[in-house]
C-alpha cells in the first residue's frame, strides 16, 4: 500500500478542547480521558487517526447488528413526543400522574 | 490440586472408556482458563481454585457416565456453562472435574407449530437467535452477557433477563430439559413430564427446583424452550431528571402503568450518573443539571408500541423529564445486551485512572424500599473505598424484576482492582458483599434477583433468607448427592453432611 496513513499526519489529531473536568475531545464525538489522569497506573496510548475513527465506526456498527437483532425496526421517541399534544392525547385518568402516586393502603 | 496425581491418573483412566483423548484436558492452560469467572475473582488465590481436569462431554449419556465416574470415585464435580456467572457457580472450591458443556450446542428442533425448540445447553443465545430469526422467531432470554452465556448456565443460575418484564425470565423460558443426577441417573423435569407443557399442576413442581441451584444438584443437557415472534418494533427512550426522586417516582408510574409491550424500566442513581459522566461519550457532555436517569424499554408490532410508546413518553414528561434524544437512547440500549465487551477502568482517590474490573452486587427490593436500599448500599461502598483505593462506587441501578413494578433487581456497581487484591482487600470486600446482603434483608428483599447467592460473604445470610426453607435444602442435598461429589463447598450445602446438631 502506497498510502500515507502511516506517516505524521496520521498521528496527529484534531486539537483537543475540554468538555469537562476529567474528559477532552477531538474528533467529533470522540471523548478521551484528560491525559493529566493517565499517567501513573495506565498510560494513554498513542492511535492513528484512522484507528481512533475506526474504532468510533466499529462501535456503531456494533450498536446497529445488535438492533437488528432484537427486531426489525427502531422507533425513536423524537416520533412520539411530536405527537404528544395531539388532541385525545391528554387527560388519561389511567395514567398514573405525580398528583396521583400511589401510597400503601393497610386494612385493619 | 486437591487429589494426588495418582488419583489423577486413575480418574483419567476411568473417563477415556467414555471419552475421546481430546475429551479429557488436564493441562496447565485449560484448567486455569476454567477456574476463573469475570466476577471479582482473587487472582492472589487463582490456584486454590482449580480444577484437577476438565472434560468436553457431546451427549447426556456422556455427561451421565462422567458422574456415575466420579460418584463412585468420590470426586467433585463443577459444570461450566458460559463461566458467565457473577456468583462463582463455575468456581471449583475443592478441585475435580470440570464439566464443560460447550460442544453440546446443537439444535436438536425447531416446532414451529408449538413454538418451541429444543437445544443441547452448550448453545449460546445469539447464536440461536440468529438463527431462529430465519423463521421470525426469537428465545428472549436476554441478559447483560447475551453473547456469551449459554442456556445451561441460565438454568444453573435461574437468570434474569433485560426483557422480563415482557417475556418472563428463565424460568419462564424454559420449558422442560434432561437433568444427570449426581449419581449419573438421568431424568426429565418440566411442568408435569411434559417435553412442551407450558403448565401442568401434575406432582411437585421439580423443574424449580433443578434451576439456579447453581451446580449443585446436577448439570442440565438438553432444553426445550418458548419462543416467540422477533419483535417488529423496539422503543427505549432515555431521560433525564435533575433529582432522584422524580426520576424514582417516574420509574415506578412507567411499570405501574400496565403496557403490554413493556419489557422493563431502569432507574440510574446519582452516582452512576457520576460514573457515566467521567467514562461514558454520552453522558460526558450532559448538564451538571442531570442528576438522575430512567428508561423504558418497549417491544412488539410496530401498531402496538407506537401508542403505548407515546402513553410511557406521556408519564414521563409529566414527572418532569427530559428526553436525552434518540441516539443516545438507541445506543445505550443496544449496548445493554453486552456489558462483559465494556473495558472498564476506575480512579483512584486521587483520580488517577486504574484498570479495574466490574462486579455488580444484586438484590431483590421492593419499589417502595428502593430509596432507603440505594443509601445505604452507598454507604457500605463508600466505607470500602475510604480503606482502600482497590475499590470504586460506580453508581447503582433499579431494573424491573416484572410487568406490574412489585419489585426491582437492584445492583451496585463496583469496580475492583484486581491485580492489586491480597488477603486483606478480599477480606475487606467479602465483608462488604455480607453488609450489602444484611441491608437487602432487612429491608424485606432477597440477597439476588439474578446472579445467585453463593459467594463468599453473602452466602452466610443464605439460611438467615430462607429461615426453615434452608435446612429443607440441606435434606434435599444429602438425598440426591450422597456423596457430596456435585459441586462442593457452595450455598453451605457441605453443613448437609454435619451431624444433624451442627448443621444450624
Amino acid at each position: 500500500m502506497s498510502g500515507p496513513y502511516r506517516y505524521d499526519e496520521q498521528h496527529t489529531p484534531p486539537a483537543p478542547e475540554r468538555v469537562s473536568e476529567v474528559a477532552i475531545t477531538t474528533f467529533e464525538h470522540a471523548f478521551e480521558v484528560d491525559p493529566r489522569l493517565m499517567q501513573q497506573w495506565v498510560l494513554q496510548q498513542t492511535f492513528p487517526n484512522w484507528d481512533t475513527l475506526r474504532i468510533m465506526s466499529s462501535r456503531h456498527d456494533h450498536l446497529e447488528w445488535m438492533h437488528a437483532h432484537f427486531a426489525t425496526k427502531v422507533i425513536h421517541g423524537s416520533e412520539l413526543l411530536a405527537g404528544l399534544e395531539e388532541p385525545g392525547d391528554l387527560d388519561d385518568p389511567s395514567v398514573d400522574s405525580p398528583a396521583a402516586r400511589p401510597t400503601r393502603e393497610v386494612l385493619p | 490440586m486437591t487429589i494426588t496425581a495418582e488419583r489423577v491418573d486413575e480418574v483419567v483412566a476411568a473417563l477415556r472408556h467414555v471419552l475421546r483423548a481430546d475429551q479429557v484436558l488436564t493441562s496447565k492452560a485449560d484448567r486455569y482458563n476454567r477456574a476463573r469467572v469475570p466476577a471479582p475473582f482473587p487472582v492472589h488465590r487463582w490456584a486454590d481454585r482449580l480444577p484437577d481436569l476438565a472434560v468436553l462431554p457431546e451427549s447426556t449419556e456422556e455427561v451421565a457416565e462422567v458422574v456415575r465416574i466420579a460418584n463412585q470415585l468420590r470426586i467433585p464435580v463443577v459444570p461450566r456453562d458460559g463461566g458467565t456467572g457473577l456468583t462463582d457457580g463455575a468456581v471449583p472450591l475443592h478441585g475435580g472435574i470440570v464439566v464443560d458443556v460447550k460442544r453440546m450446542n446443537k439444535i436438536h428442533e425447531i416446532d414451529l407449530a408449538n413454538r418451541t425448540c429444543t437445544v443441547g445447553t452448550g448453545i449460546n443465545m445469539l447464536k440461536l437467535n440468529e438463527e431462529l430469526a430465519r423463521h421470525g422467531l426469537i428465545y428472549p432470554d436476554d441478559p447483560a452477557s447475551y453473547p456469551c452465556a449459554l442456556v445451561g448456565g441460565r438454568i444453573g443460575t435461574s437468570g434474569w433477563s433485560l426483557i422480563g418484564a415482557r417475556y418472563g425470565h428463565t424460568r419462564d423460558l424454559v420449558l422442560s430439559f434432561d437433568h444427570v443426577l449426581p449419581t449419573g441417573e438421568i431424568i426429565h423435569v418440566g411442568d408435569g413430564i411434559g417435553r412442551k407443557i407450558t403448565k401442568s399442576s401434575s406432582g411437585y413442581q421439580l423443574k424449580h427446583l433443578f434451576m439456579g441451584h447453581q451446580g449443585t444438584l446436577g448439570i442440565a443437557t438438553r432444553a426445550t424452550l418458548k419462543l416467540f415472534p422477533k419483535p417488529e418494533a423496539e422503543l427505549s427512550p432515555f431521560w433525564a431528571f435533575d433529582n432522584y426522586d422524580d426520576a424514582y417516582a417516574c420509574t415506578g408510574a412507567l411499570a405501574r402503568a400496565g403496557v403490554a409491550t413493556f419489557a422493563g424500566a431502569v432507574l440510574f442513581d446519582e452516582h452512576k450518573v457520576a460514573y457515566l459522566r467521567r467514562d461514558d461519550e454520552a453522558y460526558i457532555p450532559q448538564p451538571k443539571d442531570v442528576r438522575a436517569l430512567v428508561c423504558a424499554v418497549m417491544y412488539g408490532y410496530e401498531d402496538e408500541v407506537r401508542p403505548a410508546g407515546r402513553r410511557l413518553m406521556r408519564i414521563a414528561r409529566d414527572h418532569g423529564a427530559r428526553y436525552l434524544g434518540d441516539e443516545i437512547s438507541a445506543g445505550d440500549w443496544a449496548a445493554r445486551h453486552d456489558r462483559y465487551a465494556t473495558p472498564l477502568h476506575g480512579r483512584t482517590k486521587a483520580g488517577q485512572v486504574v484498570p479495574m474490573s466490574w462486579h455488580c452486587e444484586d438484590a431483590s427490593i421492593n419499589y417502595t424500599n428502593l430509596p432507603a436500599v440505594t443509601r445505604e448500599w452507598h454507604a457500605v461502598v463508600a466505607g470500602l473505598r475510604r480503606k482502600s483505593d482497590v475499590f470504586d462506587d460506580w453508581g447503582m441501578f433499579a431494573y424491573t424484576n416484572g410487568s406490574t413494578g412489585a419489585d426491582y433487581l437492584t445492583e451496585i456497581d463496583v469496580g475492583i482492582w484486581e491485580q492489586q487484591l491480597d488477603d486483606r482487600a478480599w477480606e475487606l470486600w467479602v465483608r462488604a458483599k455480607r453488609d450489602l446482603a444484611g441491608v437487602s434483608l432487612s429491608h424485606g428483599g432477597s440477597i439476588s434477583a439474578c446472579h445467585g447467592s453463593c459467594r463468599e460473604g453473602e452466602v452466610d445470610l443464605v439460611p438467615d433468607e430462607l429461615g426453615r426453607g434452608f435446612q429443607v435444602m440441606l435434606d434435599v442435598k444429602r438425598t440426591l448427592d450422597p456423596n457430596n461429589i456435585m459441586n462442593p463447598g457452595k450455598y453451605l450445602l457441605d453443613r448437609a453432611y454435619e451431624p444433624p446438631e451442627a448443621r444450624t
